[in-house]
């Protein structure tokens, strides 16, 4: 298809104005119609063209730019899609949960909108200042759409929390590009990593990429920064949760693939000079957050809290990507982001899902839940099991690429075997093994105990067809991941090489 | 042969499993006959592969999986002499134990259809492990049995079943994964040669082949602390008495019956054919876990009280034989280790069955407060004596060609080493094997009809638990009268073996 017809200097970004249209009209509509399904068609809509456009362009192999500022590459589109996989998820529930009933529907759909208009935005970008814009609009809309759940403490507390820590996150990232331009007189990433290359690594350049790596860590919770995740992912609209925890977290880890891999690994000189502290340091922080993670999550009562600290987890178990630095590797990361998606979006979902129909969010409530709502609990285990990597769900597939990535350094010269990050993978496996403990002790619950009430459960249809869109994608890309993989391979090789 | 028999051997276990899972409401009761059809269809395929050994080659199958720029996977199964009997023993096992927890009240009062759901499950798993020559797909179908396991513990187990499904699931688990890394660094080692990530069996082996011992041991140490925890072996074995003790009868039988083997299958299958130089330098350690889980196993059983755990260190002992057998990397060693997996799959699934039913008929498995059963149920005492005769290795029963020969063949190569003095681990087993038999038949079946419990409700055997029983004490029987019904398919698969070996 010629899109270039259509969108004219726009096509790189027509995804991306779709939904910036949307989200800036979703209020008028809103306010004429005075409708909240009116409004949720109307957002939902939005979102399948958005990404309707993006999936023919991927598909299509499209490439281009607009203004020279936004790029549309393969490895761009695959972000885009994520993305918009997410708010898919998000919107198609929003309408029938509970917990959005006093929301003001119009500026809701319209933060949704906007924060992914950001995200997207983060993916196209290659230079340091567009992807800060980007992380911005984000982070406001977001700040924004997880208070919205007014008179409740615990959103508010959440918000709070969340606005205050995103603030020093941005005030430290901007700290880190000032001294980077200072030092290079550019902020595109490409003719930073070129003119480092030949003024070589300063100390004050390993003072940027530290406050750029804390800032960015704030928005993947990678511990120690992730403070501020469990609380606000338990005190947020579970359909927020949902957009926060795989959306946000990946955009985060998008920025770290998009600055750092570019800088070390297609730079030729400076991966020399600055590559194995830099792939040292990730090493570190991603053991220390799958570890954490995991560890803390086992303390937990409170079901949205176990899943935020299982993402802390999984975000660390993703950032092997950037200890390893290889091909492969980036590939498996895509990969594992989008069954991420599919995985934890779902187990979010149920427990949206549940509160709709007015089951509390401890892990005690979900007792002889596999006899109230059989559906509803066969899901989450499947979910949780393949967040904890047993086949043959898509977790483990994601997982088993992911892993061996570390292993061996797979690039279009060949592939050798490396035994540098060994230890990675067994505190990584370990981690999992952990992991297992407590998504087995919510499946427990829900199957082996039993519950006060054995009344049947009803849910919305919303939640029912979105957690089925989920639970096809857990198990069919665990036995056929090829159709995602693909891409993310195809992908990887664009953001690396191109 | 252009018939997928392999595939057929996973697929319609799969699809039982699937027709009993929705098979909820009023119609839970009538799961047990779609379960029993399916297995008796497994069973009947499995027999067919197995009078037709001419054409093992010929069947075995393979299709592209995943396919990546670094990566390639395929689904491939085979079947040789070594895995044959495997899977002939899983088909076996699962339809005996849909006949026998026919009328199981521990199985029939909570949703049954979950039961054959999950014993189908496991089928589908199990089939895959003993038939796969592909790594991933090794991996996958070895996790896959966890699942069922672990729920069939959790749900249809005693009262410490929730520590004990766990318990189990993250042990095996975690062994499973530092397998995976194992495997991981043999793929990437191929890698270096062929180009690509390829995990089957078959290219790996050749690249690992010319590998340095250095690289071969490390691996090898990986890979077998995964399958050592699932033998389990003797200093990982505490998951096993828990899990068993827990686990209802069917879900004992298929554990020690042929989950366990999947340990052995695994050192023999991959440790050794991909790994012969690891084999080599990892010898006396091998040979030392076997030894220390026999005498172990052994010495332990004595002091147990419950009926069941008994019987589970029994196991611990009996896979120590197969773990020594292994260790002497001779053929005869191989062969009757391989023999060994296979006959104790047969006896340890009656000795299950007889423990349960000592459960649900009399009330309790602690055998102090038993005594005199043969009176009160002759035909239950006839079938665990004949069990416990044939597990402590009796001749004419196939035990005794499990035991005897891993032991000559042990003496073989301590002959050749000048270590006779080990073989007093060996006497020392047999001695406390026969004894804790004897003693604990004589504190359950004979003396005075025991006054502590209340022996009124306690009935024999019934007509299921009959049927299965008998064909597993048939088979023993007939595999004890005629070795070589048995032999004739591990013989041809070690002299191959032995061939790989001779690297050394």
């Amino acid at each position: 298809m010629d899109f270039t017809s259509i969108f004219g200097d726009y096509t790189a970004i027509a995804p991306m104005i779709i939904l910036l249209i949307g989200a800036l009209v979703a209020p008028g509509v809103h306010l004429l119609g005075k409708k909240r399904t009116a409004t949720w068609g109307f957002a939902l809509a939005v979102v399948i063209v958005s990404m309707v456009i993006n999936v023919l362009m991927l598909v299509d192999g499209w490439t281009g730019s607009t203004l020279g500022m936004v790029y549309y590459t393969d490895y761009s589109g695959l972000m885009m899609l994520l993305f918009q996989i997410v708010l898919f998820l998000a919107v198609v529930v929003s309408n029938a949960s509970v917990e959005t009933t006093r929301f003001n529907v119009g500026a809701y759909y319209a933060l949704l909108m906007a924060a992914s208009t950001g995200m997207m935005f983060v993916a196209g970008s290659q230079d340091l200042m567009m992807i800060f814009v980007g992380v911005e609009l984000t982070s406001i809309s977001s700040y924004a759409a997880v208070s919205m759940k007014r008179n409740d403490a615990r959103a508010a507390e959440a918000a709070v929390k969340y606005v205050i820590i995103g603030g020093m996150s941005t005030a430290l990232t901007l700290y880190g590009i000032s001294m980077l331009y200072g030092l290079t007189g550019t902020t595109n990433i490409a003719a930073i990593a070129a003119t480092t290359s030949i003024t070589g690594i300063s100390f004050v350049f390993g003072i940027a990429l530290v406050a750029m790596i804390a800032g960015y860590g704030f928005k993947i919770a990678a511990v120690p920064f992730h403070m501020w995740a469990p609380d606000v992912y338990e005190g947020a609209a579970t359909p927020v949760s949902l957009f926060l925890a795989t959306g946000s977290k990946k955009m985060g880890l998008s920025v770290f693939f998009q600055i750092f891999l570019i800088m070390f690994v297609s730079g030729t000189a400076c991966a020399k000079i600055a590559g194995p502290e830099v792939q040292y340091l990730f090493a570190i922080i991603a053991a220390v957050t799958m570890t954490v993670g995991n560890i803390v999550a086992i303390a937990q009562n409170n079901i949205k809290r176990m899943l935020a600290y299982s993402s802390i987890a999984q975000a660390g178990y993703i950032l092997i990507v950037m200890a390893v630095m290889s091909e492969y590797a980036l590939s498996a990361g895509l990969f594992h982001m989008f069954t991420h998606v599919f995985m934890k979006g779902g187990a979010f979902l149920v427990v949206g899902a549940l509160i709709c129909a007015g089951i509390g969010e401890k892990i005690s409530d979900y007792r002889g839940l596999a006899k109230r709502a059989p559906f509803m609990a066969a899901a989450m285990m499947l979910f949780l099991f393949s967040l904890a990597g047993i086949p043959p769900l898509a977790g483990f597939t994601s997982k088993f690429f992911l892993f061996s990535s570390t292993m061996g350094v797979g690039t279009a010269a060949g592939i050798s075997l490396e035994s540098q990050w060994i230890w990675l993978a067994f505190v990584a496996i370990l981690n999992s093994a952990i992991s297992l403990y407590y998504y087995a002790r919510v499946v427990k619950t829900m199957y082996v105990d039993t519950g006060e009430s054995a009344e049947r459960i009803k849910v919305p249809a919303a939640f029912t067809v979105a957690i089925a869109i989920c639970l096809v994608a857990v198990v069919v890309l665990g036995v056929y991941p090829q159709l995602i993989f693909d891409l993310c391979e195809t992908a990887s090789h664009a953001l690396l090489f191109a | 042969m252009d018939f997928p028999i392999l595939s057929l051997l996973i697929l319609v276990p799969m699809i039982g499993a699937v027709l009993t899972l929705v098979m909820g409401g009023g119609r839970q009761k009538s799961a047990k006959y779609v379960a029993a059809a399916f297995s008796a269809v497994t069973l009947v395929l499995a027999l067919f592969v197995l009078f037709n050994s001419d054409s093992f080659s010929s069947m075995s199958e393979s299709y592209e999986w995943i396919k990546t720029d670094f990566v390639s996977i395929s689904f491939s199964l085979a079947v040789d002499g070594l895995s044959i009997l495997m899977v002939f023993l899983t088909a076996l096992l699962v339809f005996l134990v849909v006949v026998f927890s026919a009328e199981a009240e521990e199985v029939e009062t909570d949703r049954p259809n979950y039961f054959h759901t999950l014993l189908l499950a496991m089928e589908v798993g199990l089939m895959g492990v003993y038939m796969a020559s592909d790594y991933f797909l090794f991996y996958v179908m070895w996790e896959v049995t966890l699942i069922p396991m672990y729920f069939m513990i959790s749900w249809y187990g005693g009262p410490r079943r929730h520590y004990a499904a766990i318990k189990f699931f993250i042990y095996t688990h975690v062994a499973s994964l530092v397998m995976l890394i194992g495997i991981f660094a043999m793929g990437f080692k191929a890698a270096e040669v062929t180009g690509v990530v390829d995990f089957s069996f078959a290219s790996i082996a050749t690249v690992m082949h010319g590998v340095e011992e250095g690289f071969q041991a490390l691996v090898f140490a990986l890979l077998f602390f995964g399958f050592a925890v699932k033998m389990p072996a003797v200093p990982f074995h505490t998951w096993l008495p828990d899990a068993h003790t827990e686990a209802p009868t069917g879900g004992s039988v298929l554990l020690a019956g042929v989950m366990l083997k999947m340990g052995s299958y695994g050192i023999i299958r991959i440790c050794l054919e991909a790994l012969p130089l690891g084999a080599s330098y990892w010898q006396w350690v091998i040979i030392a876990i076997g030894l220390v889980s026999i005498v172990y196993g052994a010495y332990a059983c004595i002091a147990q009280k419950d009926l069941k755990k008994m019987v589970a260190f029994s196991s611990i002992s009996h896979m120590g034989m197969v773990m020594l057998g292994i260790g002497c990397l001779s053929d005869a060693g191989i062969t009757f280790a391989v023999f060994q997996m296979f006959a104790h799959g047969l006896i340890t699934a009656i000795l299950f069955m007889v423990c349960g039913m000592t459960g649900h008929k009399v009330g309790t498995r602690e055998i102090p407060l038993l005594g005199g059963l043969a009176g009160k149920m002759p035909v239950y005492a006839t079938f665990m004596m004949f069990a416990f005769m044939a597990s402590l290795g009796l001749p004419g029963l196939v035990g005794f060609w499990g035991e005897f020969p891993v032991i000559f063949a042990f003496y073989e190569f301590i002959v050749a080493n000048d270590m006779l003095w080990l073989l007093l681990f060996c006497m020392l087993s047999l001695m406390l094997t026969a004894g804790y038999y004897l003693w604990a038949m004589q504190r359950t079946l004979f003396g005075p009809e025991t006054t502590k419990i209340d022996l009124s409700h306690a009935h024999d055997v019934s007509k299921t638990e009959f049927a299965a029983m008998a064909v597993l004490c048939v088979l023993v029987a007939f595999f004890g009268m005629w070795p070589d019904a048995a032999l004739q398919f591990i013989e041809p698969y070690t002299d191959g073996l032995i061939d790989i070996l001779g690297v050394i």
